[in-house]
């Protein structure tokens, strides 16, 4: 496939200046999705108003309900973060599934060998191999891509399904926690352990790392010639090769990149969440993760506010599914059609221009 | 199943596995060859596991399942085209949003129309149709003439899209949309028309691929059945340079890939089975990197044609 098969969306510099403009589009696309999705809802007998009321509100009615969201966020935020990183070099990064989840692996292994080591020398060690074990795997599709030009979608793809295997391997084989009835690692050393901020209901530090690491997508994108780079890459490789700019190493660069973000994503997720490697633990956060980038379109500087407000539909339809018994697959669709009609609202911009 | 894994048994597992690779992969070919780049393989695959498993449980019959899962495919192939040919969207990322709302349907549908429970129900599995006389023959009946007639018919479908192809007038025109739009725009052909039509089949054959897995080889749906095997026919038409006859070939190769993978953990063997099951993935990377480089790829692939354009 030539390089030249998509058109990655070009960064906005102007956002804030535009930002009321183009928030049309968006609240347009929300309520028409929901208007789409109320009709089904209604037809299978559920209280549609109840359950919008569930889904938007969940989230600010308790310390409970913030809390859930913030810790959704975080894994939402640098899943999209992956995925909208390498979209700023013109790749497009489908495995952060598989960067997460050998990220986690990193960072259980860690904990685990080390599990003794006090936790001013553990926690960042921990976090540590987690990013490096995810960058590891976006390496192997960047130069799969650099050596043998194999396009990357492909391969960031197929090797998710390897890291579901290798996570399998590694619960049931090596580290396996024989009581859990479910593939299951034995617990990190405490050390490794994430600080928690608030007590209870319990929110971990990562969501400090998290935003930190927004401000460094920011600052390194916008700020920086080495980001600079990137972004030049991704807006016109071929001018950006005559300027002399290694734009082929810029495609390893950006996927090593999204592979470490999302290790610290699957590290924080060990370290504050679950303190173990658990089969499944990546949930459905590469699916969200695209979904929230490809709202951004691309946009590093829109992701964590697209993150929050899908955060907040989570939570929400979580707790939906709990009590009015909405199945949570309903705000999955939801969520699909916003995407869809936020695409759509492009095109009736280009036909009115 | 606790057969032991005799070279005609392997042989004949290979045919029967190799069913839902050639219909997803005939059918991303298919749609690929008019510039139509579907993405949503996965996607759609799932959405017709999920409806073929439930029409089929619903209705009782297997041949219902197929149709309502064709049509269901057909249904997210009819909007590829919409919103690719039509509003000339990315068609990347209108992919990858139909693979997102596949993905959901697929679960959501079961848990309305079963409901939540603990033991999902079964269907029956499609039966072997022996050919009558050729199913006699030593050997070779055993292998080719016994088996469900999806796998004939993905024989049969592969010869009649060659065919189609290569040896008629339509076929022509239907490349030439995928070579170069414009060019076969100015020759009168009409690029929506022949990009509706193979996307809408197209979807047709991936549902149908994706109905296979829970008819022949569960008896249920469950949750993300299909394994990246949308995934892995997206590889195998660039792998079988979106020729029909190629695709085939390769679809024989990935088959037997799976059959090793989830076969031999069932005989045993000292590799840990985990290992063996991302054999199908690994194992498509490596055949990219001999490949993918000298794949013939359609000039078009993934590319919307806007007449009213000059510059493309």
């Amino acid at each position: 496939m030539s390089e030249q098969t998509f058109n990655p969306p070009l960064p906005q510099k102007t956002v804030l200046q535009t930002a009321a403009q183009k928030a049309v589009p968006y609240l347009a696309a929300v309520i028409v999705s929901f208007l789409v999705a109320g009709v089904f809802i209604a037809a299978m007998g559920f209280d549609v108003l109840k359950a919008y009321e569930t889904i938007f509100f969940t989230s600010f009615r308790s310390l409970n309900g913030f809390v859930q969201t913030l810790l959704k966020l975080i894994p939402l935020m640098l899943h999209a973060y992956a995925f909208t990183v390498p979209l700023t070099a013109g790749k497009y990064n489908i495995g952060a599934e598989g960067q997460f989840l050998a990220g986690a692996i990193g960072a259980t292994a860690v904990g685990i060998v080390f599990a003794s080591l006090p936790p001013l020398v553990l926690l960042p060690l921990v976090l540590l191999g987690g990013i490096l074990a995810g960058a590891f795997w976006g390496l192997i599709p960047g130069w799969l891509l650099y050596r043998f030009s194999i396009n990357e979608i492909l391969t960031t793809t197929l090797f998710n399904f390897v890291s579901f295997n290798l996570v399998d391997f590694i619960a049931t084989k090596v580290w396996a926690d024989t009581a859990a009835g479910h593939p299951t690692t034995i617990a990190i050393g405490e050390g490794g352990w994430l600080p928690l901020l608030v007590n209870r209901p319990p929110l971990h530090a990562g969501i400090l790392l998290a935003l930190a690491l927004a401000a460094a997508v920011y600052v390194y994108t916008n700020r920086t010639v080495a980001g600079y780079d990137l972004v030049a890459t991704g807006a016109n490789p071929r001018a950006a090769k005559v300027y002399g700019i290694n734009v082929r190493r810029m495609f390893i660069l950006s996927l090593v990149l999204a592979g470490a973000i999302a290790g610290l994503s699957g590290a924080i997720e060990v370290a504050g969440v679950q303190h173990r490697l658990i089969e499944g633990m990546q949930s459905n956060f590469l699916v969200l993760g695209l979904i929230i980038g490809l709202l951004a379109k691309g946009n590093n500087l829109a992701v964590p506010f697209v993150a929050f407000f899908i955060a907040i539909l989570e939570v929400g339809a979580s707790a939906m599914q709990r009590t009015l018994m909405i199945p949570v697959q309903m705000i999955f669709i939801v969520e699909a059609l916003v995407l869809v009609f936020v695409l759509m609202s492009d095109v009736i911009g280009r036909r009115r221009r | 199943m606790s057969e032991s894994l005799t070279i005609i048994n392997f042989l004949k597992l290979i045919l029967l596995t190799m069913v839902p690779f050639v219909l997803a992969g005939q059918g991303t070919m298919l749609g690929g060859r008019t510039g139509v780049f579907n993405v949503a393989q996965e996607g759609i695959m799932l959405v017709g596991a999920s409806v073929g498993f439930l029409a089929s449980w619903l209705s009782g019959s297997l041949f219902v399942g197929m149709l309502a899962a064709m049509a269901a495919g057909g249904l997210f192939g009819l909007a590829l085209a919409y919103f690719t040919t039509s509003l000339k969207m990315n068609q990347f990322v209108i992919g990858l949003a139909l693979f997102f709302i596949g993905l959901g349907l697929s679960t959501l549908l079961p848990k309305l129309v079963i409901g939540v429970t603990l033991t999902p129900p079964l269907i029956p599995t499609l039966q072997d149709v022996p050919i009558p006389l050729l199913s006699k023959i030593p050997i070779l009946g055993a292998i080719f003439f016994s088996q469900n007639w999806l796998v004939y018919a993905s024989v049969g479908l592969s010869v009649l899209l060659y065919y189609l192809l290569y040896k008629t007038s339509l076929g022509l025109a239907l490349r030439a949309v995928g070579e170069n739009s414009a060019a076969a725009d100015s020759l009168g052909i009409s690029v929506p028309r022949m990009r509706y039509a193979a996307s809408i089949i197209g979807g047709m054959l991936i549902g149908l691929a994706g109905a296979y897995l829970p008819m022949v080889y569960t008896g249920t749906f469950t949750e993300n059945m299909v394994k990246g095997r949308g995934w892995l026919a997206i590889a195998l038409t660039f792998f079988g340079g979106w020729s029909p006859h190629t695709i085939f070939y390769g679809s024989l190769f990935f088959a037997g890939v799976e059959v090793l993978a989830y076969r031999v953990q069932v005989i045993g063997s000292i590799i840990p089975y985990q290992f063996l099951l991302m054999l199908p993935y690994l194992a498509t990377i490596l055949v990219m990197v001999f490949t993918f480089r000298k794949s013939r790829v359609p000039a078009f692939l993934g590319q919307n044609y806007d007449r009213e354009k000059r510059v493309l």
